[in-house]
């Protein structure tokens, strides 16, 4: 027996290395933007530090993602500032308005989207905010002041690109097929306990499916990690399109009871287990279809069936997973569709919006002198909180994490620099701020990684870098004072209209998923492989607004998973026989599944293998995956007669 | 005879030429890639994320120097 000891990271003071190396690549870059930027004369040095803060991501694809998307969603908010600024110039009311509005619409947009994009999104709304509203009493510097944060914005991606590219930041790949490979092997195991007489386990069905679909923002931004990137990206897209579908063949095959005879059993766990690490060897598979000759009744078939479609994915992944190390295109493209749900995103987008004219509200009626630069604080924290779970948790640990970062700022201006006029100076000062901040950022803990954000956020926001600085006190303690406002203020709209609960967002989830199964089934030009993963998109976004615990709602949302996958696959099975001689037979077949007619369906079926003996046929396939809807509808609609009994 | 850069304004705003070099060597770049990835570029060296800053390096300064 081998055992098998993970490899312990290195570490230096219980952090490790490449937490290290993430946090000084983070300080140089943040120094080499200001540098160029104070070089440059541009008017807005502190946005460059800021973008170097925003776009600490740990790998390089990651990074330049990020920063495309940054620099898309500023130039959509200098334009919309514009646009907003021109329509309704000398009327405060209405741009407050019409601002409100905009950032309605772009968290409803963030909402509909994930990962980098949804960023963009809410940027192009809080762009507004730091543009517009701050020369809310100038309107011809709009222009100017969009220019002038474009270009520190392009200085800090430039020097983040160009630290990350000569300090050997990793590359997301190596990890990403690392992954999917686990993700197969644990697929695999999971697929085995059918062969295992075991009852399927659909917490590791669940933990499974939400960790795969978890990684479709992070495979969309391998694209600009170098030239065979968008080439792995397709590869590493497809490979998690064909793990869904296997896992939901393995879930197939779990969930009703194998009578295959022992010598097909033997043969089908035999299989998984003799692959060597490579894969299945198409050689392997006449085996497991040999041991159908033995298979008598219908259900055998069926199960028979099924284990050959597991096989038939898991050499699609294998496939594709090879694809992937040898960066060439695989057999075919998947797309991976994220789960939009348009209510959830609308109510969130209505919700922003109120925030923010509740805000809007406070500060004209408060009369401060800056309370422009407090509302773009609003509209930054409502936007960046809107890409996250709980919007009002992010609210809250900002509220907790400015005050330590504002004390921060306090110290690093007011005591250490105090007065320094040389860069090197300010240089070696920021190290242990922005060092610290990072380092906090890559921790395992929630709360900790939260408060490194935030602070290596607000630190370089606060202390406003400029040459030459100022050190102004007033300025310093309205500023943090505007930021801590800002935050506590948001946090009490927050309280007064609170964001979508998880539950509402779960009953949504829930309804939209049970009215689509009530629709015939059909396509929209997307192959069942990709409507699956959108199915299962939907799954996770259910998982992460607390499904877990709500049994009941969870059950109901697997079986409208596995009515709709099965219903999808019997219609994309149906189609090679509607050309032949059986196409009266398989628009019967049609005709049955829009009436969930399961009786009709096993009649059908078995007039197909009537009429096609053969057992490795198209019209084989079609028959056992009518069988097997019919069964699983049945299944189905007994568990809501028993949840609606009791 | 000395090199003229030409000025790039848009909406009355000057820009540095240098700025049209870097978008232009960016295009370029982007352009390159499947031809990158045709001929195997990021597999011929160890590090391929500088051999790839070095060729945008170069072709920046032939623009540059050409144009």
């Amino acid at each position: 027996m081998v055992a098998i000891v993970p490899e312990q990271p290195f570490t230096v003071a219980n952090i490790p290395l490449s937490s290290w190396s993430f946090a000084i690549r983070v300080w140089l870059a943040m120094i080499l933007a200001l540098f160029v930027s104070f070089w440059l004369q541009l008017e807005a040095p502190a946005s460059a530090a800021v973008t170097v803060g925003i776009l600490a991501e740990p790998t390089r694809g990651q990074a330049l993602d990020k920063a495309g998307f940054r620099l898309f969603g500023t130039i959509v908010g200098v334009t919309a500032s514009i646009a907003i600024t021109g329509l309704f110039s000398q009327a405060r009311d209405l741009i407050l308005a019409a601002f409100a509005v905009w950032i309605g619409i772009c968290v409803f947009v963030a909402n509909l989207l994930d990962g980098y994009r949804a960023y963009a999104a809410v940027l192009s709304g809080y762009t507004v905010a730091i543009i517009a509203t701050q020369q809310i009493d100038t309107p011809q510097h709009v222009f100017e002041s969009g220019m002038a944060r474009g270009a520190a914005i392009a200085v800090g991606i430039l020097s983040m690109a160009v630290v990350n590219t000569l300090m050997y930041t990793p590359d997301r790949h190596p990890r990403l097929m690392m992954q999917l490979a686990a993700f197969r092997r644990r697929v695999r195991e999971y697929a085995s306990a059918a062969f295992l007489g075991e009852p399927g386990n659909s917490t590791t069905f669940l933990t499974l499916l939400r960790e795969i679909v978890a990684l479709r923002p992070e495979i969309a931004s391998m694209t600009l990690e170098s030239s065979s990137g968008s080439v792995r990206s397709v590869a590493a897209r497809s490979a998690a399109v064909g793990l869904v579908a296997e896992l939901q063949a393995a879930r197939i095959l779990n969930s009703g009871p194998l009578d295959v005879d022992d010598m097909a059993r033997d043969q089908a766990r035999a299989a998984p287990e003799r692959a060597d690490d490579a894969g299945l060897p198409a050689q392997r598979l006449p085996e497991l279809v040999a041991g159908q000759k033995r298979v008598r009744d219908v259900e055998t078939e069926v199960s028979a069936w099924a284990a050959r479609e597991l096989l038939r994915r898991d050499d699609e992944v294998r496939q594709d997973l090879l694809a992937l190390r040898s960066a060439r295109w695989p057999l075919r493209a998947w797309r991976a569709p994220l789960y939009r749900s348009y209510r959830t995103a609308a109510g969130n987008g209505v919700r922003a919006a109120l925030w923010l004219a509740i805000a809007s509200i406070f500060y004209v009626w408060a009369g401060w002198p800056a309370a422009s630069v407090s509302l773009s604080f609003v509209a930054l924290i409502t936007g960046l909180g809107a890409t996250l779970p709980s919007p009002r948790g992010f609210t809250a640990i900002t509220l907790i994490g400015t005050p330590i970062a504002a004390v921060l700022t306090g110290i690093l201006e007011f005591i250490i620099l105090n007065g320094a006029d040389a860069f090197p100076v300010l240089a070696i000062a920021m190290a242990p701020f922005t060092v610290g901040a990072a380092v906090l950022m890559k921790s395992q803990n929630l709360l900790w990684s939260s408060l490194g954000r935030v602070n290596l956020l607000f630190i370089p926001i606060l202390l406003a870098p400029s040459n030459p600085q100022t050190y102004n006190p007033q300025t310093f303690l309205f500023t943090s004072l505007f930021l801590v406002a800002a935050a506590s203020l948001l946090l009490a709209a927050q309280t007064l209209i609170p964001p979508v609960s998880d539950d509402e967002r779960r009953m949504r989830l829930l309804a939209e998923a049970r009215s689509e199964l009530q629709e015939p089934a059909h396509l929209n030009g997307e192959s069942p492989e990709e409507a699956t993963f959108q199915d299962a998109s939907r799954i996770g976004q259910f998982l992460a607004a607390g499904g877990a615990q709500d049994s009941r709602a969870l059950a109901e949302m697997l079986s409208c998973f596995d009515q709709s996958v099965m219903l999808r696959l019997c219609v994309a099975k149906l189609m090679p026989l509607t050309d032949g001689p059986l196409a009266p037979l398989a628009d019967e077949a049609r005709a049955a599944i829009v009436k969930r007619d399961t009786p009709s369906l096993r009649t059908i079926a078995h007039r197909l293998r009537e009429m096609v003996p053969q057992k490795d046929s198209i019209e084989a396939d079609a028959a056992a995956c009518l069988v097997l809807t019919s069964k699983i509808l049945d299944q189905c609609s007994g568990v809501n007669f028993s949840q609606e009994a009791t | 005879m000395a090199h003229t850069f030409a000025e790039l304004v848009v909406g009355g705003v000057l820009f540095a030429p240098f700025v049209t070099y870097l978008v232009a060597a960016l295009v370029l770049i982007v352009v390159l890639r499947p031809l990158l990835h045709v001929v195997g570029f990021a597999k011929m060296f160890s590090h391929a994320s500088v051999a790839e800053l070095s060729l945008y390096v170069t072709i920046l300064s032939l623009l540059v120097l050409l144009f």
